[in-house]
């Protein structure tokens, strides 16, 4: 084995290597006892992880903190998600890191085997692992040592037991409701605005408690976790054929790309072999013309909470027309019931797929159209023009994803990036903002929608005749673990799948929706903006209250 | 295929080509113009719609059943249950509209084509067990009727629905409460706000506080969570009100039913007038559970089926 990681396998795509930078060192450690885990130290060095293009790296628990923030600085990789699996001998801890593009992710997992499982907190130099590891305390009770904020995130009752340790048999009563203490904010004349969960249109739970002078928003915090679902732990047990429905219904609203996430890691960790071309291309069509449907649902929110209720009103109908094509194609306006384990649940129609394209591009017209009609509106461009900036700053050290990290200037997608599926050997235009502010947001929402509609034409071009229909025993030869990462419309979208091969059943399941990420933009691109602006922030971010909870 | 090129790039602002030119203030390819036809349905004051691409809704034909459970087996909702009886009496095929989540796993696969999938929307009903088909495999008569519901409880229900068909007729408030949903649902229910089924037009409104309210729409499986919110909004609803349970989740919690977070529908905390399947329930078919909440339709689903007599318009007024 050689003294650095291979980064890059033989068969992966082009890029060049990236070796692992010099080391950060600190306060006179010395390289010897650190590259223990980079030869292995007697352990296993970095293996590769099936077909999914991945490293896989184990520590010991004493080397987490350290390995992950090497992987952050000097290794110049930002965080994915960060999970536990409940294991015969204890906790493990898995994280994915990512580099650049065109590198193979590196997964790196610990097992914290000493009860009780405790590990060193990655906060404060990792912003992301706040969530995480609130996360990971309440459901698998792992104790973050030095973490600065203990409290619960998606649950608000207190469990005997951590629930993804023991399952509760019981729903809590109500009286066993958890303390949860929002960050006080003080000053003369600073008052605090409590909304939520339920609010006043049809969106979502969750609570927002803003504190106000006047009516500049000094600060927000965002309370999570009602709609959870335990969605997670549903997945345990069942045959990995059958669970794209969950898949589907983490965040409803992308039902498309979460069954295509799902069914890519359960591929992988089946050892499926590579679906056929046209039955990619299929995939792909799906995906692209959700993302239109979906980004439209974004553009009129935007507009209509700045209170231009015509725009968003052909903004909806667009949608609405987005949403007939899908269809069309599946029999599900959301596309729910599409996609299945191998393939498609069945396959999509033959004919008629010429007309499709040509309303995915009338559409496309259209949605330019209204984006000019908008911009000869000064009440409108006022109103989204410098609300709600989230600077690249923020969005990097947030590591945001997805339109709205783009719109931010992270010039970040996963099709292109580490392509998947139809996108492998596909051109694609990325388009991404600077300013971060909603007006870059909708630009740069209009500009997907445009390249979604080309793309959803190519695929569906390409599709030709294949049988969709999976192969009715999938095989049971892969590594048993497996992730999927696709661009959903609001970005990166991970699931990761841990097989027990031998009974043919789903033992653990993770998704990390990009809402996990893209959330804490909220409390920073409010903050200076009135209150009244609010709505109109949280439209452009369009954050997925299921998706985060599940 | 040729696509337009947005010209924005988020950083640089507006294009350099001159903006198409706006008929009457409004954009190219605007209202109604997408496909040059208007844009709002006429369901359900016009004909009942059909949707060829959408066959989703299982039918079962009980003198084709062997009972193989094949459809038990492939379905991801438990909705179907196929179960042996004594010696001679056949199997009982049993399936719940207020599990099924239309995902034609079951069409698909039954082995003797005893199930097919059909278009039927019109699902909404008020008596929850309505939604329930039992058939006796391989026969052509009908199961033992299941008990008539209590007659203190359907004259509760009466009454209720009397009050507000009198009160409310011809206009309904409607406050929509997310209880924990995947947020598919709120994406139809947000569609009947759109041009395409323009609520509006049928005199139903949603509107921004439950004590403006006359009706609650209930969507998701109701969390832990949300327990107390709900029932909180639902308290804040002035009398006399109804609750629509709404989805696959709304009624039984879909698929998150047995999950410890969740009560498995929103008749485990409130009471509910109005049952609409789906996952989601497409907007026709909310459009119809809202109707039919009113008292303007007529239920057209009895004990899981269409009776023959019920098959033609369903229309009332
Ligand atoms: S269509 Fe309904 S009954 Fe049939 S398999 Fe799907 S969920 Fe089950
Ligand atoms: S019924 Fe289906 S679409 Fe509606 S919330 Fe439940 S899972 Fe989502």
């Amino acid at each position: 084995m050689s003294r650095t990681i291979p980064f890059e396998g033989d068969d992966a795509p082009k890029s060049a290597p990236a070796p692992l930078p010099p080391r950060r060192r600190s306060d006179g450690e010395r390289g010897s006892e650190e590259e223990r885990w980079v030869l292995g130290a007697g352990r296993a060095g970095p293996t590769e992880l099936g077909r999914s293009g991945l490293w896989e790296l184990g520590v010991p628990p004493g080397w987490w903190r350290a390995t992950s923030l090497d992987l952050l600085t000097a290794g110049a990789h930002r965080i994915s998600s960060l999970w536990a699996e409940r294991d015969p001998k204890g906790v493990l801890l898995r994280a994915l890191w990512l580099g650049e593009a065109g590198t193979r992710g590196i997964l790196v997992r610990t097992l914290l085997d000493a009860p009780p499982p405790r590990v060193e907190s990655l906060l404060p130099e990792l912003s992301p692992a706040l969530y995480f590891e609130r996360e990971i305390a309440e459901m698998f009770g792992v104790e973050f040592h030095a973490s600065p904020d203990p409290r619960p995130l998606l649950l608000h009752y207190r469990h005997a037991l951590p629930p993804m340790i023991a399952a509760p048999d019981r729903a809590p009563p109500l009286d066993e409701r958890s303390r949860f203490d929002f960050a006080p904010v003080e000053g003369e004349g600073v008052y605090e605005v409590p909304v939520g969960p339920v609010h006043a249109g049809i969106i979502e739970p969750g609570h927002f408690r803003f504190q106000v002078v006047g009516e500049e928003i000094l600060d927000l915090e965002v309370r999570l976790g009602y709609t959870h679902k335990g969605t997670e732990r549903l997945f345990e047990g069942l045959d990995p054929r059958r669970g794209t429905q969950l898949a589907s219904s983490i965040s409803g609203d992308h039902s498309v790309a979460g069954a295509v996430a799902y069914a890519t890691a359960v591929e992988h960790a089946l050892g499926h072999p590579p679906l056929e071309r046209p039955t990619e291309m299929r995939r792909g069509a799906l995906l692209e013309v959700e993302r239109m449907a979906h980004l439209l649902g974004d553009i009129a929110g935007i507009v209509l909470d700045v209170g231009y209720a015509a725009g968003a009103a052909q903004a909806n109908v667009l949608r609405n027309e987005a949403y007939t094509v899908l269809e069309e194609l599946t029999g599900s306006r959301l596309g729910r019931g599409a996609v299945a384990v191998g393939g498609l649940a069945r396959p999509l129609p033959r004919e008629g797929l010429r007309p499709l394209a040509a309303r995915a591009d009338a559409v496309a017209k259209a949605t330019v159209a209204l984006l000019r009609h908008l911009e000869e509106r000064p009440s409108v461009m006022d109103r989204v023009r410098g609300t709600g900036v989230v600077s690249k700053e923020v969005a990097r050290a947030l590591e945001l994803v997805g339109p709205v990290a783009r719109a931010s200037g992270l010039d970040r997608d996963v099709r292109r990036d580490r392509p998947y599926g139809a996108y492998r050997g596909t051109e694609l235009r990325v388009t991404h903002g600077s300013t971060g502010d909603v007006e870059a947001r909708l630009r740069v929402k209009v500009d997907e929608v445009v390249e979604a509609s080309r793309l959803f034409g190519t695929f569906l071009r390409r599709s030709g005749e294949a049988p969709a229909v999976p192969p009715a025993e999938p095989p049971r030869d892969g590594p048993g673990f497996g992730v999927g990462l696709v661009e959903a419309p609001r970005g990166e979208l991970l699931f990761a799948v841990s097989l027990d091969l031998e009974r043919g059943k789903l033992s653990r399941v993770h998704v990390r929706e990009p809402s996990y990420l893209n959330w804490p933009a909220i409390e920073y691109a409010v903050h200076g903006n009135i209150l009244p602006d609010f709505p109109l922030c949280n439209k452009s971010l369009n954050l997925s209250y299921s998706g985060f909870d599940r | 295929m040729s696509a337009p090129r947005a010209s924005s790039s988020a950083s640089t602002s507006t294009s350099t080509s001159s903006p198409p030119r706006s008929i009457k203030g409004r954009p190219e390819g605007g209202l109604g113009q997408v496909r040059g036809e208007l844009v709002t349905r006429p369901y359900p004051e016009g004909p009942r719609p059909r949707f060829p691409a959408a066959m989703r809704t299982p039918v079962h034909d009980a003198a084709r059943c062997d009972a193989s459970g094949a459809c038990a087996r492939a379905c991801p909702s438990e909705a179907i249950e196929v179960q042996a009886r004594g010696q001679g009496e056949g199997a009982v095929f049993r399936l719940d509209y207020g599990r099924c989540t239309f995902c034609r796993a079951c069409v698909d696969a039954c082995p003797t084509q005893a199930l097919s999938a059909t278009d039927l929307f019109e699902l909404a009903v008020r008596d929850r067990r309505d939604l329930v088909l039992e058939h006796r495999a391989g026969s052509r008569a009908p199961t033992a009727p299941t008990p008539p519901t209590s007659p203190s409880a359907s004259a509760m229900l009466t009454e209720v629905q009397e009050r507000v068909q009198r009160l409310f007729r011809g206009s309904l408030s409607v406050r929509a409460v997310d209880a924990g949903s995947c947020n598919g649902c709120e994406v139809e229910v947000g569609a009947l706000t759109w041009p395409s089924y323009d609520l509006e037009r049928l005199g139903i409104h949603f509107v921004a506080s439950p004590r403006h309210a006359d009706a609650l729409l209930v969507t998701g499986p109701v969390t832990v969570n949300m327990r107390l919110a709900l029932e909180k909004t639902f308290r804040a609803t002035p009398d006399p009100k109804l609750v629509i349970a709404v989805g696959a989740c709304g009624i039984s919690g879909g698929p998150f039913r047995g999950s410890p977070e969740v009560l498995n529908g929103a008749g485990s905390s409130v009471p509910v007038n109005v049952w609409v399947p789906g996952c989601p329930p497409r907007p026709e078919a909310l459009l119809y559970g809202l109707w039919l909440a009113l008292g303007r339709l007529e239920q057209r689903l009895e004990r899981g089926e269409v009776p023959a007599a019920r098959s033609g318009s369903g229309q009332k007024a």
